[in-house]
Parts: C-alpha cells; sequence; structure tokens
C-alpha cells in the first residue's frame, strides 16, 4: 500500500504508451485526459496512504515529508499536463512547429514525476542516486521537445552537460562516505559519520552540497538556469522552474537532515553567505530580463536563496518553514507560468514589453497572473509573503539579522522586477487593434483555482499548522 | 465579529462589490463606494462615542499605568505555531487616527467622482489600500500589523501608475520602493523584538512588559524609527514624497499624504516608542536634528515650487516634520502635539489636495503663474483653500495652532534625558518655519485666486459642485471644530500618551529580558 501512489503513475505511463502504439493522430487526444486520471489515482492513492511505515527491508520509508513532497510533485505534474495539452494537442492559435509526439511526451514526463516520489522515499544511497536520475535524465529529453528549434536543442545539451556534472558530484560525494562508512543504508551512514576522519568527511559533504546546488540553482552553481528555461517549451519549463527545484530541495533535505543530521550544524554562516549571494544575484539579474522565460529563471534562482534561509535553523522550524514555502511556490510560479504558457499560445508572445495591455485583453488572467506575482514578491496577504515570513524569522532566530535586511530588502528588489510585468499588463497601452483573447476554460479555471490558493494560503492558517505539526512529529521519531 | 473587525472589513466588503459590478455600471461604482464609505464613518461615530463612555471610567487609573489600555478587543490564535494572532484593539490614538481615516476615504471617493477611466479598478483598489489603513491603526500584533501596513502601501503603485499624471510610471515606482526598503527595516526590527523576548509572541502588550537590554535598544530603535520615517517623509528618505503626491491623482493624493504618511508618526510612536523606551531616550536628540531640517527644508522648498501638487507635497514634507519632532521630543507635549498633528495636517492636506484636485479640473493646469483671479469664478473653493492655508501656517482658531503649540513647547522644554540646550535651540530654529510657510502659503494662493482673471477660458469656470462642497465641507468644519474646541480631542489621545511616558520615566520598573 505505502508504494500505491508510485505505482499507479508507472502504470499510466505504461498504459499511455501503449495506448499511443494503437491511436489514430487524430484520437490521440484522450492521452492526455488519461494522464490525468493517472495522475488523479496516484493522488487519491496519496490520500489514503499511510503516512509512516517502510518497505522492501527499509530502502522505501514514508513519513509526513515524503507524503507533501509527493503532493507537491503530483500537483506540478498535473498542472504541467494541463498546460501542455493545449499545445501538444494543435488547439494553440500560434503553433509552434516541431512539437508532437504525445505519447512520448507524456509518458516521459510521468517518469521524471514517479523519480521524484521515489527520491524522497528513498533510505538507501544507490535507490537515492538511481531516483535521482531517474527524475533528472526525461528532463533532458522534454527540454530538448522541439526538435527543429536550436534554441531548444540548445538547451538540452547544457542541461544534459551540467546535469551530468552535477550528477557526477553527487556520485563522487556518496562514494566516499561509502567508503568511510562502509554502508549504503542512510541510517547506518549516518549512525557511522561521527567516527569518520574530518578531511575525507568535509569533502563528501562539499561534493553532495556542490550537487544539491546544481539542482536547487544556488549561486554559483545556476548558470545554466536561465538558458535551460528560455530554450524549453514553455510547458516543460513551467515544469522545470517547480518540480525540478522540488526535487533538489527533497534531495537536499535528505542529505542535509538523514545523511548529515547534526554534523553540518557548523555550517551555517556558509548556508547563509550562499543565501545571501543567491537571491541578490539572481534577483539584480533578473531586473535587465527581456524574454520572460529568462526572467522566471532568474526569480527562481532567487526564491531558492529566500529558501535555504530554512536551513540555518533548527529542523523543527526550518523543515515546515521550507515545506510551506515550496509548496506557496509551485502554486505561485505554476499560476504566473499558466499565463506565459496561455498566452504564448495564443499571441506567441514571449517578451516582458509584449504583455502590454493584457488586463484589457482578458482581466482574469492579468489578475490571476498579477496575485501569483506578488505572492512571489511576498505582499501580504498572499501566502508568498507568509512563507517568507516564517523563513526570514528563522535567519533572524539564528542570529542572522544582517541576512535578513539583505533578504527583505531584495524582496523590494524583485518587487520591482516583478512591477515591470504588472505595468506593462495594467499601465501600459493596449496594442492597436488588440481584440479580447479567449481563454480555454481548462487553463482559466487553473489560474483561477491556484490564485485562490495562492490568496487563501496565507490567510487560513491551517495548512502551515498541519504541516508543521505532522514535520513535528516526524522530527520526534527521528531524534527519538 | 466586533466593532473594530467590521470598521476593518467594510472597506474589503465595498472593494467586493464594486469588482462585481459589471464595467458599464460606473456610475453606480461610485455610489456604491460612497454608501461603503459612509457606514464606516457611522461606525467611526459610533466607535468614538462607546470609547467616550468606556474609557471615562479608567481616566484615574491610566495615570501611573504602564500599558496602554485597549478596549474594543478582539483577539484569537491564528498561526498558533509562531505564537500569531489576530489581534484588534484600539486606545485614543487609534481612535483618533480612524476617525480622521474615515473622514479622509469619505471625502475622497467624493472628491473621485469625476474618475471616468476604468472607474472600477480605481475605486477597488482604493478601498482595498484603506482597509490596510484601518487595519494598521487597530492592530495590536506585530505580524498583522506588519500584513496591514503592506497592504496599505501597494495598491498605491498601480493608482498612481494608471490614474496618475506627469511622470507617473517612475513616481509610482519610486514610492512603493522608498516605501518598502523602509518596511524590510521595520521587519528586521519586528523579528529583533520578538526573538529577543523570547516570549514567541507577537503580542504589542506582552512584549511591551519586557524590559530589552540597552545594547538591543540602541540599534532596534533607529531601525524602527527610520524604518517608519520613510512613510513619515523623515529627512532625508522624504524623496519619494514630492513625486509620488504631485503624480496621484486627487483622492490618492489626499489619502496619501492625509492618512499613508501618518502610518510613520503612528509606528514610530507605538511601536518605536512605546516597546524601546531607552533607545528613544538615546537616539531622541539625533531625531530631533534631523526633524528640523525636515521642517526647514520642506518649508523652503515649497517656496520654489510652480506647480501647485508640488507646492502642498513639500509643505507636507514640512508638516510631516513636526510629527516626527513632536515624538522625538518625548514629553508630554511633544507626543500629544505629534498625535494632534497628524490629525490635523491629515484633515488639512486632504483638504488641499481635494481642493487642487477640483481647481486641476477646471483649468487643466496646475502651475501657479499660469492661473489668476480664480477666486472670482469659484469662491467656494478660493475660500476653502485659503482656511486650509491658514491652518496650515498654524492660525489661532483653526487645527493646525492647537498641534503646532503643543510641539513647539514639547521641543523646547525638552526632556531630561538629552541636552536641553540643543533642544531648545533646535526648536527655535524649527519655529521658523512658521515664517517661511507663511510667505508660501500667502504668496502662492494670492497668485492662484486674486488679482485679474489672467486667462479668458477662466471665465467661464464653475464653482464647486455638490459632492465637491460635501467633501470640502466636512474637511472644512473638522479643521474648525478642532481648532475652537480642541478639549475633547486633547482628552482623547492625552489617555494612552500617559502610559508611554510613564514607561520612559520608569523603564526600570519592567522586567528585564535575559
Amino acid at each position: 500500500m505505502l508504494m500505491l501512489p508510485e505505482i499507479i503513475v508507472v502504470l499510466t505511463a505504461g498504459v499511455v504508451l501503449c495506448l499511443d502504439l494503437f491511436l489514430t493522430e487524430r484520437s490521440r487526444v484522450i492521452l492526455a485526459p488519461v494522464t490525468l486520471l493517472g495522475l488523479a489515482l496516484g493522488f487519491a492513492a496519496l490520500l489514503v496512504t499511510p503516512q509512516t511505515g517502510d518497505l522492501l527491508g527499509g530502502r522505501f520509508g514514508m513519513d509526513p515529508i515524503a507524503w507533501w513532497f509527493k503532493v507537491i510533485f503530483l500537483i506540478a505534474g498535473f498542472v504541467t499536463v494541463i498546460l501542455s495539452m493545449d499545445l501538444l494537442d494543435g488547439r494553440a492559435a500560434h503553433r509552434m512547429r516541431g512539437i508532437g509526439f504525445r505519447g512520448e511526451y507524456y509518458t516521459i514526463l510521468l517518469s521524471t514525476i514517479v523519480g521524484m516520489m521515489f527520491l524522497i522515499s528513498a533510505r538507501e544511497t544507490i535507490t537515492l542516486y538511481v531516483s535521482l536520475e531517474t527524475a533528472t535524465i526525461p528532463l533532458f529529453v522534454l527540454t530538448a521537445w522541439r526538435r527543429d528549434h536550436v534554441q531548444s536543442g540548445e538547451a538540452g545539451l547544457k542541461y544534459v552537460i551540467i546535469g551530468a556534472l552535477a550528477s557526477a558530484f553527487i556520485l563522487y560525494g556518496l562514494s566516499i562516505l561509502y567508503g568511510l562508512t562502509g554502508q549504503t543504508s542512510i541510517v547506518g551512514m549516518s549512525a557511522k559519520l561521527a567516527d569518520v576522519p574530518r578531511p575525507a568527511f568535509w569533502l563528501a559533504a562539499a561534493m553532495l552540497m556542490t550537487g544539491v546546488g546544481f539542482k536547487l540553482t544556488i549561486v554559483p552553481f545556476h548558470m545554466w538556469a536561465a538558458d535551460v528555461y528560455e530554450g524549453a517549451p514553455a510547458p516543460v519549463t513551467a515544469y522545470l522552474s517547480v518540480a525540478s527545484k522540488a526535487a533538489g530541495l527533497a534531495f537536499m533535505f535528505q542529505v542535509f537532515y538523514r545523511i548529515f543530521g547534526s554534523e553540518l550544524a557548523g555550517w551555517t554562516p556558509l548556508i547563509a553567505a550562499f543565501a545571501a549571494v543567491t537571491m541578490s544575484l539572481g534577483n539584480l539579474v533578473a531586473i535587465v530580463q527581456d524574454n520572460i522565460k529568462r526572467f522566471m529563471a532568474f526569480s527562481a534562482i532567487s526564491q531558492a536563496g529566500y529558501l535555504i534561509l530554512g536551513f540555518l535553523g533548527p529542523a523543527d522550524n526550518g523543515v515546515p518553514a521550507m515545506l510551506f514555502y515550496m509548496l506557496v511556490y509551485i502554486l505561485s510560479n505554476l499560476a504566473v507560468f499558466a499565463c506565459i504558457v496561455w498566452y504564448s499560445n495564443e499571441t506567441g508572445r514571449e517578451r516582458i514589453e509584449e504583455y502590454r495591455g493584457l488586463s484589457l485583453t482578458n482581466p482574469i488572467m492579468a489578475l490571476g497572473m498579477m496575485i501569483a506575482l506578488f505572492s512571489l514578491a511576498g505582499i501580504p496577504p498572499l501566502s508568498g509573503f507568509v512563507g517568507k515570513f516564517f523563513l526570514f524569522s528563522i535567519a533572524a532566530k539564528a542570529g542572522y539579522n544582517w541576512l535578513v535586511a539583505v533578504a527583505a530588502v531584495n524582496s523590494t528588489i524583485s518587487l520591482f522586477y516583478y512591477l515591470r510585468i504588472v505595468r506593462q499588463m495594467y499601465i501600459e497601452p493596449i496594442y492597436e487593434g488588440a481584440g479580447t483573447l479567449p481563454v480555454r476554460y481548462t487553463v482559466a479555471a487553473t489560474v483561477g483555482l491556484l490564485s485562490l490558493a495562492v490568496a487563501l494560503m496565507g490567510v487560513i492558517p491551517y495548512f502551515y499548522e498541519t504541516i508543521h505539526a505532522q514535520t513535528i512529529t516526524w522530527l520526534a521519531s527521528l531524534i527519538g | 465579529m466586533g466593532l473594530l473587525s467590521w470598521i476593518i472589513v467594510i472597506p474589503f466588503l465595498t472593494a467586493m462589490v464594486v469588482v462585481a459590478i459589471p464595467r458599464s455600471q460606473w456610475k453606480a461604482i461610485r455610489w456604491v463606494s460612497a454608501i461603503g464609505t459612509s457606514i464606516n464613518l457611522v461606525l467611526t461615530a459610533v466607535l468614538t462615542y462607546r470609547y467616550w463612555q468606556v474609557s471615562a471610567a479608567d481616566a484615574v487609573s491610566i495615570k501611573s499605568a504602564l500599558f496602554t489600555k485597549l478596549y474594543f478587543v478582539e483577539q484569537f490564535p491564528w498561526f498558533k505555531s509562531l505564537g500569531i494572532q489576530y489581534y484588534v484593539g484600539a486606545d485614543g490614538i487609534s481612535v483618533a487616527m480612524v476617525i480622521l481615516t474615515s473622514i479622509i476615504i469619505f471625502t475622497g471617493s467624493l472628491a473621485s467622482w469625476t474618475v471616468e477611466t476604468r472607474t472600477k479598478e480605481f475605486y477597488a483598489w482604493l478601498l482595498v489600500l484603506v482597509t490596510g489603513v484601518f487595519g494598521v491603526f487597530l492592530s495590536y500584533d506585530l505580524f498583522l500589523f506588519f500584513m496591514f501596513y503592506e497592504l496599505a502601501v501597494l495598491p498605491m503603485y498601480l493608482l498612481i501608475g494608471i490614474w496618475g499624471t506627469g511622470p507617473k510610471e517612475y513616481a509610482a515606482m519610486k514610492l512603493t520602493l522608498m516605501l518598502l526598503v523602509g518596511s524590510a527595516f521595520v521587519l528586521v526590527g519586528f523579528f529583533a523584538l520578538y526573538y529577543a523576548s523570547g516570549l514567541n509572541t507577537f503580542d504589542l502588550q506582552r512584549l511591551a512588559q519586557v524590559r530589552y537590554p540597552d545594547h538591543f535598544q540602541a540599534w532596534v530603535f533607529p531601525m524602527i524609527f527610520v524604518g517608519f520615517g520613510v512613510i513619515g517623509a523623515l529627512y532625508p528618505l522624504h524623496t519619494w514624497s514630492p513625486d509620488g503626491h504631485s503624480s496621484a491623482p486627487t483622492a490618492v493624493s489626499m489619502l496619501h499624504a492625509g492618512v499613508l504618511m501618518k502610518l510613520g508618526g503612528y509606528g514610530a510612536l507605538r511601536i518605536g516608542v512605546y516597546l524601546l523606551p531607552e533607545g528613544a531616550k538615546m537616539w531622541g536628540l539625533f531625531f530631533m536634528g534631523l526633524t528640523t531640517i525636515n521642517i526647514l527644508y520642506g518649508s523652503f522648498g515649497a517656496i520654489m515650487q510652480k506647480d501647485l501638487k508640488y507646492f502642498t507635497a513639500y509643505s507636507s514634507v514640512s508638516h510631516c516634520g513636526f510629527v516626527l519632532f513632536g515624538v522625538a521630543a518625548l514629553n508630554l507635549m511633544g507626543l500629544k502635539g505629534a498625535v494632534l498633528q497628524m490629525f490635523s495636517h491629515g484633515i488639512m492636506t486632504g483638504l488641499f489636495f481635494g481642493l487642487i484636485g477640483m481647481v486641476y479640473g477646471r483649468t487643466h493646469t496646475r502651475i501657479i503663474p499660469e492661473m489668476g483671479g480664480l477666486g472670482k469664478v469659484m469662491p467656494w473653493l478660493a475660500t476653502a483653500f485659503y482656511i486650509a492655508g491658514l491652518a496650515s501656517l498654524g492660525l489661532p482658531g483653526l487645527s493646525g495652532f492647537v498641534a503646532e503649540t503643543h510641539v513647539f513647547l514639547g521641543g523646547f522644554f525638552g526632556n531630561p534625558w538629552s541636552n536641553g540646550m540643543i533642544a531648545s535651540t533646535l526648536t527655535i530654529i524649527a519655529t521658523m518655519s512658521i515664517v517661511v510657510t507663511a510667505v508660501y502659503v500667502l504668496r502662492g494662493l494670492a497668485a492662484v485666486f486674486q488679482g485679474p482673471i489672467t486667462d479668458h477660458h477662466f471665465e467661464h469656470l464653475t464653482d464647486a459642485t455638490l459632492p465637491e462642497r460635501i467633501s470640502t465641507g466636512v474637511l472644512l468644519a473638522t479643521l474648525i471644530i478642532v481648532g475652537l474646541m480642541p478639549g475633547p480631542f486633547i482628552d482623547l489621545i492625552e489617555g494612552p500618551i500617559l502610559p508611554i511616558l510613564n514607561r520612559l520615566n520608569e523603564s526600570g520598573v519592567l522586567a528585564a529580558v535575559r
């Protein structure tokens, strides 16, 4: 039962791939609904799955943190499929050439989701590494999905190379740890770490952190993000910006809390420095971006900077704050990307100044996008504000008042560039002769629900309190 | 839901109703918002009356109290694990500020009767902004306070950016960013207060029971004072104000100069001086010095302005200087004067910006030299303008006189913790601004309203319409009533000032933290 959600998603991938063989090009329209159904079933299974327990001799474990991450991955996957289907089914007014192969697309998307779901449940380093690769390699393929498009291919290649480099770092780090402790199980490894000779231990830790840095786009390991985000098809960028970041955080949780435990307590000044550099650089570079996908890449980098503030404090504050922020971040970011994908489908426009007059051509999408952008900027009463408030409070509690000041000023800078888009949508005059832009009910409902969730999660304490209560019990079991 | 929650929620509900009305019915939207804001006005009257009734009983005990007494409290936990609560209450200062806000938004929504582009969004954002302002004045949980504070600042961007005039995008961006940098400082201060107390609460009244160590107060107080000082136009962080106010549409200038700038003085007093008395003692004289520059700089700046809105904005910088000057004086007179000045300047500047909007709507110019003799064709507006101007230069009988006298006396008498000579000297220097104010107000108004009509287009202009008369009439009446009969009003704000003062005098009594 514990693995039921994963099994359902894998089966869906198989079903989609096989169905694809027997369908005509016209009837392949049903592939997207089938994928959505599979993901919904997986989500339903997740709801009834017990939140604790393990399988396969402790190699696969379930706990509240894993549960919440799986929620995040499934939501990200579900929304991505909704965003992809208009483009893949050819309903977009502005056709994108070289995009197709729906069966393969959904199968590959499902396999990266399942890789991520295994990643957070892995309790053994080999499983951990294999699931990490299962999550990442399909992403390379998705990035290069527009086969005849130079930028897409370039993005894919760049992503493969950097991704392989990151994996190499991680694999090397894990091997060193294995060599030092003789264990592959995370619990066994963690128990022996205290006796390990320090220089070798630091080397392994640095390797792992570097690898994670690539996944989370921590400066200076962020260089790949902008090109890959820009080159990938917009729905894939949406998925990359949320799921791959969540997977990076999941991996960081595994490494930071489970393997190293309290061994890295002295690393907080380093994490603080990385956080400060990441948020500042991400923000400053985002100001000058022109293409909205590149822009969102730098916005995502700066968000990662805020996110790792959670590692500064003790786990019982940090884990719920980071999980909550991740949830808020994916909802806000997906809402923004839903608008980006829709706008690019309708008009083919992807530059920031091309968003002018959106509030008049389609007020609902503009409002949804503005709410999501304000949430990313941390404006109350939206959930982004609450999430940032919790993260900043962890830094303040750990005594990093200067970092709180840096982060708060960065929030203001980020507001500056998020307002650039709002300005185009609301203040700048409309394109001449532009009529209203139609929006399909699926996309409108997605944006509506996401922005509603973004607004409500900041006001209704239930979500944060639930995450907090559940992760506290997890931490108690981990310590006790 | 209690009275205070209703006061906060009603503008928001009105905004939601406005959103639900179809775009084509923009005339109905104006009525809806006028009705919504009048409900608020009525509720405020009820609040004031009931406050008078209940607070009379505590008039004696408050004299020696160390904590301000709150009435109509509504308190329930919100984010439990961080000790965040929904905590609203009111003391005399809050009540005074709520009265101010209700009056300004009521008159402001009448003064915006002429907004015809995207009316729906305009009123919706305006009302959301007011929700934030009411929230700030009534909340006693720092998290809630901060949340409302940011909510009050942000809609400004769109309000100025979309409906403004002149270099509106630049002004909107400058204003928003400067104010939010200020709030970043405030946030750091709040976190420091939260964690240093070790109480796991953002409850202002519980944090007030803590005596923070002196070295802690020494850096947190300026952080909070400067953070709030940005929105209170503290020199040299006031530069957003002239640009922002002159680009903003009428109602937004009224609300911003009238109410939002008061959030700065209110926060500095309520959170800075109340929670950190030792820090206030250390930094009082320094901030008196800065605000003296404010007062003089603003009034000299106003002399040189050709644009009526810039003119009033610089005069606002000068007058808001009085607020922070009074706070920094740290004695009964000064603190009372600060709150009085917040109220008086709020009404006065609201009137100014309202009138400028009305004149501009007729002449289509705000440049002073281009106008002249307008008093002949619009006697109502001219008279109102003159009364506002006289209040601004501190003529006895109008509210400005009461407030400024308090502030100057407070500054002159000084306090036991800082050099009295310097404080008195600064006050004398600051007092000179009154003369300067008289110069620019009288010269400016004479140029606009007196003399022959300079342009034949002006001959056919009309005087104020009914909504405009109601709007200006309410503001004028407030100015005169408070000016002639300040007694009840001073009693209203003295109650909550006394505990703040007691804390300054005997802050050793509080329980020391760690």
